[in-house]
């Protein structure tokens, strides 16, 4: 288990301070796959680079299995060398001037957790063929190519059973089709030898596939943590929301628990417990219905089709209610090309925020 | 005739005389004769070096000296740099401050310096050590080869400096990292990764340190010529201008033959060490800065005293030592008796009006070489870059020429083509010319470098929109690439200023009377004419001289540019 409490980051950067991490709680749980997920600049791979001992926080504790390898104060430091990881970089790091199996071998004969003469080989061959690279001991590593580089990255990562496996955007220089094949792999590996993974991404595609639990980073702070299905469903906050797949806001007027007068028209929601007032209220495309006719209802409302595009397995319509203009994603036969159209807003699926909530500063990033 | 066909033509006018200057040298290593008499061609100079037993003593010299300002350089600019890319040290930009003004100090100065600190008959240390110790010899003696080593060590220190951190910071830093996390301790990150990661960098600056060793005219100069150690450099100036017998055109041509063979053989390995070193140089588009190494209060004391030591040693000593010798009507030890003798008089002594002849004919060569160069370089850039010509990777070969050829030698080739060659056509022996002619050429190298860089880096569609837009190609040059390019132009321009102001070794060749003198050549006369203090009285005002373009360079030329330079 990794624990981060109160773990606060600045950087000097030409006279000025910038908080990369405003206090950051997290505890990561054994065996889990946990995934770091941010824009650029949110923090992320500063908190692990922390957490790896690349980085010492301003503030805070960090703890591997309750053993305390970084404290403020009382000032605790373990030096990286000394931490149960194993890394795998963003540039891969691979040792240009060695072969494969020296830059395994380097850290298994000079390491702080080497290992016994005779068992070296054993052990670069058996790490060597966890990544499928057997029989490429003996290669330059600056001959390799980017996945290959990638590979070996994890597999020198792996070589001394550590227990907690850190990795920084391992995938973002790999090109999108070996990016996926590689993902599926690491997700089974990890599987399989039970390591805890702490995994920084961008990309919100690859950490729901990943991730058994997502902490989504923005501006140093942690918005929300949770499985990919309650970050989809259930974000805590605008930001959230947005940063998982497109969503329609519409602001309006929140009269009690269930029912919001917005642009569009009068909306029903599943019980919300803010004050009434100015709100936000937010659904995603797929989650409109559209139907040709009219059948009346809760949360049916008259719109127009404007234009619509057929993109094979589905269609984009914009379509327009009242003055306001939402993007819809339609199965390819369940809607009329252009025109009067009904259209259904589903009550479980939308969401509600105050109306301070950050949208619009979410737009203008 | 277009401006492409112009700027072709420019190029190629500048570049000629330099692959001209290299077959001259070559003709005069096999040719005998006088001014105007019939000329005879002979194998008999080369036979003559290589049979006499000098020439071989000649080489092991400056085999020492190179080899040792290599070691000497490096011991310095090794540390430093580490200090400076990977550790928390604090006021880092005022090494790189005091890196760059030290490359600007004349190596002539601080040679003599160092002639007063440990000449065993006048040296300071010297004599204080044998009364200390009750010596009859003097201990250390700077006219050797380890002092002359020590001495160009020191002055080539900052290029060392500049070179070493420029592979630090290529390095990517994750690969130190991936061995801390890994579980190597930071020695043995040190030892396996960083060393071995950053040695194809350390040896192509070791490479190119000794090659400009090679060919060091100041220190063997200053230092050994009135000892009779001669390096190659000197040699060749001795037999261009011996005191006694007649010039000898032949054998200066024959050993400068050598000697570019030699040099050029150590630029080829130079290259060849430095694409195999940045095969290691990864770009990484990562925002973070590596992990400082923390000093701690006593780290950081060893780290101030070390750099205080090399900047003392390298600079502050030899200054103080020239201020010292220049109160003094005849050099002694710091004493009570000797404060009484401090006086202005070597000040009043000097021929105040050479001086200003030699300061008017330094600042014309300040004023016109880096304009000049700029002009012909930014041709030459061009067709290398811009052009798509099919020959343009000769031009930037022979563009390259001028920094691997010694630059005493370009100096005797002009000094020949003008004796010989231009006598009844362009007289230019001993004219002001010819000295702005040569500058101009032996700084080819280094602004067509800084140019490229530069240039590499403006995407040509900024120039294609041009054309499209209906501009010509000179307008296109003034209206885009010059106002993108200013930056580098004006830091090149004062650094070649600089560099001009302060120049010896082409000068000891070119200059020949008070029309074309330039100021470190009054210097260095007065020195040879025996006057040391006068000679230490008139670098003070040399100095004084430059110190206004000094300011101005480091108004401009920043930090980064400086390094792209080297």
């Amino acid at each position: 288990m990794i624990s981060v409490a109160g773990v606060q980051k600045h950087f000097k950067s030409g006279g000025q301070t910038v908080a990369a991490l405003k206090g950051i709680d997290l505890e990561v749980l054994k065996g889990e796959f946990f995934v770091l997920l941010g824009p650029s600049g949110s923090g992320k791979t500063t908190l692990l680079r922390c957490i790896a001992g690349l980085e010492k926080p301003d503030r805070g504790n960090i703890a591997f299995e309750g053993e305390t390898v970084f404290s403020a104060s009382p000032r605790v430091y373990i030096p990286p060398e000394e931490r149960q990881i194993g890394m795998v970089f963003q540039s891969y790091a691979i040792w240009p001037h060695m072969t494969v199996a020296e830059n395994i071998g380097l850290v298994l004969t000079h390491g702080q957790r080497r290992i016994a003469k005779s068992d070296v080989n054993k052990r670069i061959r058996h790490v060597l063929g966890l990544v499928q690279l057997d029989n490429f001991e003996n290669r330059p590593a600056r001959l390799l190519s980017g996945g290959q580089q990638q590979r070996v990255a994890l597999a020198r990562a792996l070589a001394t059973n550590p227990k907690f496996l850190l990795m920084d955007e391992p995938l973002s220089n790999l090109d999108a089709r070996l990016r996926e094949e590689v993902r599926g792999k690491i997700k089974k590996l990890a599987a399989e030898l039970g390591i805890t993974v702490l995994y920084v991404t961008h990309d919100q595609v690859e950490a729901m596939v990943l991730a058994h639990r997502i902490a989504v980073m923005s501006q140093g702070e942690i918005l929300q943590i949770g499985n990919p299905f309650e970050l989809y469903r259930a974000p805590k906050n605008s930001l959230v929301a947005e940063f998982f797949g497109s969503i329609n806001w519409v602001h309006g007027k929140l009269l009690d628990q269930h029912r919001v007068e917005t642009e569009i028209g009068p909306l029903v929601v599943e019980s919300y417990n803010g004050h009434t007032g100015p709100v936000v209220v937010g659904i995603r495309p797929e989650d409109i219905k559209l139907a040709a006719s009219s059948t009346g209802g809760e949360n049916r409302l008259e719109g127009k089709v404007l234009s619509s595009a057929f993109l094979g397995d589905q269609v984009i319509a914009e379509v327009k209610i009242n003055e306001t203009t939402l993007t819809v994603k339609a199965m390819p036969d369940d809607q009329k090309r252009v025109g009067e159209i009904s259209v259904h807003f589903p009550k479980e699926r939308i969401v509600v925020f105050p109306a301070s909530a950050p949208v619009r500063e979410a737009e203008l990033q | 005739m277009n401006g492409r066909h112009i700027l072709f033509a420019v190029a190629s006018g500048a570049l000629l005389p330099v692959i001209a200057f290299l077959v001259i040298i070559l003709w005069m290593g096999f040719w005998q004769g006088n001014p105007g008499e019939p000329v005879v061609y002979t194998l008999a100079h080369y036979r003559a070096i290589l049979t006499d037993y000098f020439t071989y003593k000649t080489m092991l010299n400056t085999l020492g000296v190179s080899s040792i300002s290599v070691a000497v350089s490096l011991i310095f600019a090794i540390p430093t740099a580490w200090l400076v890319e990977r550790t928390d040290l604090p006021g880092k930009s005022w090494v790189f401050t005091l890196m760059a003004v030290s490359t600007l100090v004349p190596t002539f100065f601080t040679a003599m310096g160092w002639v007063f600190l440990l000449h065993p008959r006048i040296g300071i240390v010297n004599k204080l050590l044998m009364s200390w110790f009750g010596l009859e010899a003097a201990p250390l003696n700077i006219a050797s080869i380890a002092g002359m080593g020590w001495v160009e060590g020191l002055g080539l220190s900052s290029l060392g400096f500049i070179m070493v951190v420029a592979t630090y910071r290529t390095m990517d830093p994750a690969l130190e990292e991936a061995g801390r996390v890994h579980g190597l301790k930071m020695w043995k990150t040190l030892r396996y990764v960083t060393l071995p990661l950053t040695f194809p960098g350390v040896l192509a600056a070791a490479i190119y340190i000794f090659t400009i060793g090679l060919s060091a005219f100041e220190v063997p100069a200053i230092i050994g010529m009135s000892n009779k150690i001669f390096t190659f450099s000197t040699f060749i100036f001795y037999k261009m201008q011996p005191l006694e017998e007649l010039p000898s055109y032949g054998v200066a041509g024959a050993v400068s033959s050598l000697l570019i063979v030699l040099a050029l053989l150590l630029s080829w390995w130079y290259f060849k060490v430095l694409r195999f070193a940045s095969r290691y140089a990864v770009v990484t588009g990562k925002g973070y800065r590596p992990q400082l190494v923390e000093l701690g209060p006593r780290g950081r004391l060893c780290a101030w005293l070390f750099l205080g030591f090399f900047f003392v040693v390298a600079k502050v000593l030899p200054f103080l030592l020239l201020v010292w010798a220049a109160l003094l009507t005849y050099f002694q030890p710091p004493s009570l008796e000797a404060l009484g003798q401090v006086s202005l008089r070597n000040f009043y002594g000097l021929p105040w009006e050479l001086l200003l002849a030699g300061a008017r004919n330094s600042l014309v060569i300040m004023l016109t070489v880096p304009t000049l160069t700029l002009i012909l370089c930014m041709a030459i850039s061009w067709v290398i870059l811009r052009s798509g010509f099919k020959w343009r990777l000769a031009f930037d070969g022979v563009a390259f020429l001028p920094h691997a050829v010694p630059s005493i030698i370009l100096a005797i080739a002009a000094v020949f083509a003008a004796l010989f060659l231009l006598r009844d056509t362009v007289p230019l022996y001993g004219t002001l010319t010819i000295l702005i002619l040569v500058y101009t050429i032996s700084r080819i190298s280094f602004a067509t470098r800084i140019i490229n860089n530069s240039l590499a880096q403006i995407h040509p569609e900024l120039e294609e929109a041009a054309f499209a837009g209906g501009l010509r190609v000179f307008q296109v040059i003034r209206k885009i690439l010059l106002p993108l390019l200013k930056p580098a132009l004006v830091y090149a321009w004062l650094w070649m200023a600089l560099l001009c102001y302060r120049e010896l070794t082409m000068a000891s060749v070119l200059v020949t009377n008070q029309n074309n003198v330039t100021l470190p050549m009054i210097v260095w006369g007065l020195w040879l004419g025996g006057s040391l203090n006068k000679a230490a009285a008139a670098n003070l005002v040399i100095l004084v001289f430059m110190l206004p373009a000094v300011l101005l360079y480091m108004t401009f030329g920043r930090r980064s540019r400086f390094e792209e330079a080297m």
